[in-house]
């Protein structure tokens, strides 16, 4: 299988480098008394072709410090850089088009339209910039995730496993510069949740994807090259080449 | 429970007000009708109160029929005058005379007859200033010959003063006259914009009447005798005078009450009209109430089902949804009854435009235009709410744990069964009110029209599907995958988008059915103007009624180098074989030269002045042979007798036809009300001049050439056409609303999607691109279906009509083309408020999981 993982013509430029980064990135809701900084002057880097995974309790901003990395949402101060592009400067319509060609996203659920099959869904976003996907690549990732039997599905028809395994598809297809997954598992049971999270770290290792992953699960954050640990809108702390126990014990320390 | 419902709706007040609109424009009809109606009615009830104050008792002669033009009534010799004034009780009484005068403007044109049909009345000046309804405003009455009054209208509107010379026209020719004085209706400028001539009593026997007779003779009593006793005496005192057999006498006040229900009837056409147009925005509205609530209990169904979890009743949940209906209803109601009144005013206004002017007054409000509003507004509303109530009432606790507003299969064959059977009940009614001979057709056509729309409404769900996959097909091929999502989008939920597109479909099925209509009436007049119309020009009167045309024109008209041959045509309306009938009447010696009527028996240019020619439908639905005897009762004249000795096959000219000669001995006061004319060498230049001079000397009727004749009759169907293309603009207007309502609420159900499109790279254009077509999908869907029952519906009605000499169908495909263009882009206006929804939507927002 390794053999038919490798892209025909890579659109990352360099198997090297930072991905995306932050820089002194403070997202601030209310004023005065009701202040809360979901991040507080955050600086952090994601390495090309990694798996970063992102920890930390409820409301420590890792959803937050997510969703400003892929544009979703807007810093109150700060920085985000995509590659070399400042997206956080950008309008919402160049905001749309980075999403669109240069992001991946799955989600944790409603991760597909209802009311489209499952091969729609997973050319979704080349549809939207009017691009036809490539045909090799295309049967490269589905045969990876192996949907061949049921591309002409809708989501209804597909069990949940099937559905997030298409909403990587999707996230894969336009070769784009980072994947955001957040909470990819949370849904599924272990043995789909193990299922897709193999297929990301496949995904980097064989094809050169960069993925950023938010999670709650140690055992997910064990597919990770490196765990970086939020509390409170702080990075407190990061872990290189993490296990589930690892990951455990330093939720541990960081907990107590 | 209350404070949950009440909740809900302030949340979402746009939301309300869309589903209220639809109620809120049909009651606004209804209301406004009331309204006007009241308005009008008690304008000309007080009018009426006045002019007749003074007059106690009238002498006339008996109603030989019932006619919607004022005629019917024939008049009394004038030697009963002093029979009367010598009666018990008896003060003063007078004769007065009534005719046709049109006043002629500086500019050598007509007053008020511009084929608006307000009448163009000439009265004799009645010396006595109690019994008369004309009030002296300037001036003094006429008291010379050549003397005359106006109405102050008329002489505001053609700029004459006292002392001026005004041209006038009457059945004998134009002449000129001094104005001496200006008069008012009563209190009022005129009477629903009719102009009024009074001439010298002398004069207007001659000019207006024939003399020796009156149209009546108004009584004014004696202080202190009642006029019910004056009335008696007077019966008294004429029982005695000979040849008063067809004479009556009425009291005053039942003369007043005569005249404030006939103005009454001469309305309710409009009433009538106006009330269908409520009835179809009702039914529309309905539609949307329907749809709006199922799409709310679909919503809400984990809400209502979660309320029914912790122990709400199913009364509770049937109450908790009712009340909503009932709060819309109460709110759409109110506010269309307000917009009623406004409704009423500009209706007035709009009357006034077309020429029936009515004097002023306030706005009556009538209890039974609030009551009304609020019965049908309530009734509406609730009836339509009532089922998607109960289905909520029926959603069981557990759905609290379910994912909600699932839509269940809709093609069950019970659906299409029930469906088709409605259906072909109301084409049933249909066929049965257009080709029975029952005597309510027109309700039976109007309730079934309705109950097709309910049957083809049932089978939405089961057609709507692959009807919008197919209307859609190519708007996915155009647009990509903006196209196929809003294709999938007007697919996914069937009886949705069916109930959406049926509130449109009635509205378009109602101007797909007129515009068809009329453009085969429009060909088949053209049609039967080729076919049985030989002569080169025509002398028009404008409007309805009985021609203004003095005869003299005839002559006049003959004189004119290279004309061959020419004949007026009059028409009145007489009772034959027991109904109220056209008579036509035409020069025999002429008929072959300007007309092919295509004679299958006798030989019409022969008819005797007892022979009547008959069209050969009519002779056959009467069961009419050569040579049988038809009675026709003039007022006049009373009942005459006419042989058939003619049949002729041609449709469209006239059912019954006698020559001119059997028209004067029966009808007085004749006008011409066309003069059909052949030249020589057919139309030239020189030859349309000479006429229109000879025309020009009669201002109102016009000179036409056989095209424009042809031209003036299509475009009579035409104007007509417009008044209801205005009303039934409101229903569409009313489904459009429906299809925004609709897509807003199910923008608000697919939030999660729609955030995720945006997440993944959709742009906002893209977006409202998609809502916007999928609302073009559903109009198109409603558009198609209206279409297919409006042409079905105008074929029946056409061919219902093909004796009326409506014998053409005439599929209109050019304006059929413009109206599914026209609803295209309706669509996209209907869109463009839940498309900026759509599109507003904040991401984050809409992608977190609960």
């Amino acid at each position: 299988m390794a053999d038919t993982l490798t892209p025909p013509a890579p659109s990352a430029p360099a198997a090297t480098g930072i991905a995306a980064r932050a820089v002194g990135a403070s997202k601030i809701y209310g004023s005065g008394e009701a202040e809360v900084r979901a991040l507080d002057n955050i600086s952090v880097e994601f390495e090309r072709s990694k798996l970063t995974a992102i920890m930390g309790p409820s409301g420590s901003g890792k959803s937050t410090l997510l969703h400003c990395l892929a544009g979703l949402d807007r810093l109150t101060a700060g920085a985000i850089y995509l590659g070399d592009a400042e997206i956080s400067s950008m309008n919402e319509k160049q905001l749309t088009v980075i999403r669109r060609d240069k992001l991946g996203f799955i989600f944790q659920a409603y991760n597909l339209i209802p009311t489209l099959d499952a091969l729609e869904n997973m050319t979704l976003p080349m549809s939207l910039a009017g691009r036809k996907p490539d045909a090799e690549w295309l049967d490269t990732v589905v045969t990876t995730v192996r949907l061949g039997d049921r591309l002409k599905h809708r989501p209804s028809e597909l069990s949940g496993g099937q559905q997030q395994r298409v909403a990587v598809a999707r996230a894969l297809l336009s070769r784009p510069e980072i994947v955001f997954a957040d909470e990819p598992t949370g849904n599924l049971d272990s043995k789909s949740g193990a299922e897709i999270l193999t297929f990301m770290r496949k995904a980097v290792d064989e094809l050169g994807q960069t993925i950023v992953m938010v999670t709650h699960d140690p055992g997910a954050a064990a597919y990770a090259d490196r765990v970086v640990f939020l509390a409170d809108g702080h990075i407190v702390d990061e872990l290189a080449a993490p296990t589930a126990d690892s990951v455990l014990d330093k939720m541990r320390s960081l907990g107590g | 429970m209350w404070k949950v419902t009440l909740k809900g709706i302030w949340a979402k007040k746009v939301r309300f007000l869309l589903t209220g609109v639809a109620v809120i424009l049909g009651v606004a009809f209804v209301s406004g009708t009331f309204v006007l109606t009241a308005t009008i009615s008690s304008t000309f009830d007080k009018l009426f109160t006045e002019i007749y104050q003074n007059t106690d008792a009238v002498v006339r002669a008996k109603q030989t029929f019932d006619s919607n033009f004022g005629g019917g009534r024939g008049r009394v010799d004038a030697s009963l005058l002093p029979v009367v004034r010598g009666a018990t009780g008896v003060a003063q009484a007078d004769g007065s005379v009534q005719g046709l005068a049109v006043i002629v403007d500086k500019n050598d044109k007509a007053l008020g007859s511009n084929g608006r049909g307000a009448p163009t009345f000439g009265f004799a000046w009645i010396p006595d200033r109690d019994l008369s309804s004309l009030t002296l405003v300037d001036g003094h009455g006429p008291k010379k010959a050549d003397e005359i009054v106006i109405d102050k209208a008329s002489a505001d509107n053609a700029g004459y003063k006292v002392g001026d010379t005004v041209p006038v026209i009457t059945k004998a020719g134009r002449a000129d006259y001094q104005l001496s004085g200006i008069v008012k209706f009563g209190s009022s400028n005129s009477l629903l914009g009719a102009t009024i001539v009074a001439f010298a009593p002398e004069t207007a026997a001659k000019v207006l009447a024939t003399p020796g007779t009156f149209d009546a003779i108004n009584v004014k009593a004696d202080p202190g005798v009642s006029q019910v006793e004056v009335t008696r005496n007077i019966r008294a005192a004429l029982r005695d005078a000979p040849d008063t057999k067809n004479v009556e006498v009425i009291s005053g006040d039942k003369i007043t009450q005569e005249s404030q229900s006939n103005l009454k009837k001469n309305l309710s056409f409009f009433n009538t009209f106006l009330l269908v147009f409520a009835i179809v925005s009702l039914l529309v509205g309905s539609f949307i109430i329907f749809n709006t609530f199922s799409i709310i209990v679909a919503q809400r169904g984990r809400e209502l089902a979660l309320l029914r979890a912790i122990g709400a009743a199913r009364g509770q949940v049937l109450g908790s949804v009712m009340f909503e209906a009932v709060l819309v209803g109460i709110f759409a109601s109110a506010i269309g009854f307000v917009g009623g009144v406004f409704l009423a005013s500009g209706l007035k206004a709009l009357l006034g435009a077309i020429g029936v002017d009515i004097p002023a007054g306030g706005i009556v409000i009538p209890a039974s235009a609030v009551i009304w509003s609020f019965v049908t507004g309530m009734v509406v509303t609730i009836v339509a709410a009532l089922f998607p109530a109960l289905r909520a009432s029926r959603i069981p606790p557990i759905a609290a744990m379910r994912d909600v507003a699932i839509d269940r299969s809709n093609s069950s064959r019970t659906r299409i069964v029930l469906g088709l059977l409605v259906t072909l009940l109301g084409a049933g009614l249909l066929a049965l009110g257009l080709f029975g001979n029952g005597s309510n057709g027109l309700a039976q056509v109007g309730l079934g029209i309705g109950v097709v729309f309910l049957g083809v409404a049932v089978l939405g769900p089961t057609i709507a599907a692959p009807l919008s996959r197919v209307i859609g097909a190519p708007i996915r091929k155009m647009k990509g995958i903006t196209g196929a999502l809003a294709q999938e989008n007007a697919v996914r939920n069937p009886k949705r988008t069916s109930a959406t597109a049926a509130a449109l479909m009635i509205g378009v099925a109602l101007v797909g059915l007129i515009t068809i209509f009329a453009a085969s009436a429009r060909t088949s007049i053209s049609a039967s103007i080729d076919r049985s119309m030989k002569a080169d020009y025509v002398v028009n009167s404008s409007g309805f009624g009985t021609g203004t045309i003095p005869i003299v024109a005839e002559d006049k008209l003959r004189e004119v180098p290279n004309v061959e041959s020419v004949s007026g045509v009059r028409t009145t309306q007489a009772k034959i074989k027991g109904s109220v009938d056209f008579l036509w009447a035409a020069d025999p010696a002429k008929i072959n030269s300007l007309f092919d009527l295509q004679p299958t028996a006798g030989n019409i240019s022969k008819l005797s002045p007892t022979g009547i020619a008959i069209l050969d439908t009519v002779a056959s639905d009467n069961n009419l042979k050569m040579g049988d005897t038809v009675k026709v009762g003039f007022p006049s004249t009373g009942t005459q007798e006419f042989r058939v000795e003619s049949i002729f096959s041609q449709a469209g000219f006239a059912n019954w036809v006698v020559p001119l000669a059997a028209f004067d001995k029966n009808v007085p006061d004749q006008f011409d009300n066309q003069i059909y004319i052949k030249t020589s060498d057919g139309v030239t230049p020189e030859n349309t001049a000479a006429l229109k001079k000879v025309v020009a000397e009669f201002p109102g009727p016009k000179l036409e050439t056989r095209d424009q004749f042809k031209q003036t009759q299509v475009n009579q169907v035409n104007q007509l056409l417009n008044l209801i293309y205005v009303l039934l603009f409101f229903a569409i207007v009313i489904a459009l609303f429906g299809i925004a309502n609709t897509l807003g609420l199910s923008i608000i159900e697919r939030t999660h999607e729609l955030g995720l499109l945006r997440a993944v790279g959709m742009t906002r254009r893209q977006l409202r691109s998609s809502v916007r077509w999928e609302s073009v999908i559903i109009s198109l869907l409603g558009t198609f279906l209206g279409l297919v029952i409006g042409v079905l519906f105008a074929w029946a009605l056409v061919h219902a009509l093909a004796d009326q000499g409506i014998d053409q169908f005439s599929l209109a495909p050019v304006q059929l083309l413009v109206i599914v263009v026209l609803a295209g882009v309706f669509g996209v206006i209907a869109a463009i408020w839940p498309a900026r929804r759509a599109a507003r939507l904040d991401i984050l927002e809409s992608i977190r999981t609960e």
